[in-house]
């Protein structure tokens, strides 16, 4: 239990850093670490019971997708603010990195299933957002603060 | 048709900061469109690549067209300059503040709160609004690097390393962009960097697990704003331009594993050690 706050605390931080390092304006940050870490939790709660990083990713996304888009409603602020810094947690880095250490060290099979396993998070992570954003709008109008648009 | 023509460059100007900033290609268009209307335009028509925007106003069956290439510089309205020349932006040219801003602004357009003049003036002010400051950017990479080091598992003593490495990357990364560096260079250039400071971390100074080190540091530079762009352009249908932020993506991503890979593999031969 501690370490799942501590970890969503450290998923908070890491979405803050990166909105500041993509210029975010000041007055979203709490926002968009939020949508990150809620992502991160939600992976985290996935994996625990269900240890597939592909199905864990997807269903991270969708969340965080849905809470990006709830925000950029609330906070009249386009959608793309919430959701890159709090995709950034779940990108597949650490594939890429097996993936090239598998392939430059020789170990071709594992090379073969880091490199699949990458493409296939980030196929998931692509579904997910595709199916995050068919939801019609209107589901999203509650969050709007009167003139809604 | 004098009053056309700067809505025109008006319209064309925002939707230039818009996407040289990383928007959407359907919000820049959508943008331009909701302007121009608000400002009484009717045959407006716009279409919007990743690196490239053509618009044109049609009146009295006149029909005045500029195409712009974006961050070419060239806006002369009588020029036609064709877009079909392909350019990266860089990484760090990402500024959603700005891409907020633009949004406010087409609102507050919309609700006819300012004249064409003011307007004007105000997305000139949107494009300067500063970056944050270096030390604060190289700071939070840092920051980021070790908070994800620890998120994929490392030790606190990981991600410290993490932490430190990535401070060096920003550095070098800011660096490479103010000389100007390619994309492709900088990319295999400073994961290669990151590597290699994350194995030297690992074998002489302190670290307990050197995989996650890197992985941690190499997180500042992978290219989540083209993916989220290209998959948020793929759904709205623009696949054209969905396909180039693809492309640079994937370039990106294959950049960053070929930096790691060389030097892990480098090392190895070099010092012989098992890495």
């Amino acid at each position: 239990m501690l370490t799942m706050i501590i970890q969503i605390a450290v998923a908070f931080v890491a979405t803050v850093s990166f909105a500041v390092l993509f210029q975010v304006p000041k007055e979203q940050y709490v926002y968009s670490g939020i949508c990150g870490a809620a992502g991160w939790w939600c992976y985290l709660l996935v994996m625990a019971n269900y240890p597939s990083p592909t199905v864990s990713s997807f269903a991270a996304v969708v969340v965080l997708t849905i809470m990006a888009r709830v925000f950029a409603v609330y906070r009249k602020t386009p959608v793309t603010v919430f959701l890159i810094c709090g995709l950034f947690p779940l990108v597949p880095g650490a594939g890429i990195y097996y993936t090239a250490y598998n392939f430059i060290m020789g170990y071709n099979d594992l090379a073969v299933a880091k490199g699949i396993e990458t493409i296939k998070i980030a196929v998931a992570i692509a579904l997910a957002i595709v199916f995050a954003f068919s939801m019609p709008k209107l589901l999203f109008t509650f969050a709007s603060k009167r003139d809604r648009r | 048709m004098n009053e056309s023509r700067k809505v025109l460059e008006l319209t064309t100007r925002i939707g230039e900061v818009l996407l040289k900033n990383g928007g959407e290609i359907f919000r820049v268009q959508e943008t331009m469109q909701r302007i121009a209307k608000a400002y009484g335009v009717e045959g407006f028509h716009v279409y919007v690549l990743a690196n490239g925007i053509f618009a044109s106003i049609e009146e009295d069956g006149r029909q005045i067209c500029q195409q712009l290439q974006v961050g070419n510089g060239e806006k002369d309205s009588d020029d036609l300059v064709v877009a079909s020349q392909i350019r990266y932006i860089p990484l760090s040219s990402i500024h959603l503040g700005r891409v907020a801003a633009v949004n406010n602004l087409s609102r507050e357009i919309v609700a006819k709160k300012y004249t064409m003049e003011e307007a004007r003036k105000k997305i000139e002010e949107i494009d300067k609004i500063p970056f944050t400051n270096n030390l604060l950017q190289i700071f939070v990479s840092g920051l980021g690097s070790g908070a994800f080091c620890y998120l994929l598992g490392g030790s606190l003593i990981d991600s410290l390393a993490s932490f430190l490495s990535g401070i060096l990357l920003w550095c070098f990364v800011l660096y490479l962009s103010k000389k100007g560096a390619n994309k492709i260079m900088l990319n295999i250039l400073s994961s290669a960097l990151v590597t290699l400071t994350g194995i030297l971390m690992f074998r002489y100074v302190f670290g307990e697990n050197m995989d996650k080190i890197i992985i941690g540091s190499i997180i500042p530079l992978l290219p989540g704003v083209p993916l989220t762009n290209s998959i948020r352009d793929f759904l709205n249908g623009d696949y054209l331009s969905g396909t180039i932020r693809m492309i640079d993506a994937v370039l990106v991503a294959c950049c960053i594993a070929l930096g790691v890979g060389v030097v892990l593999r480098v090392f190895q031969i070099v010092t012989g050690m098992p890495v």
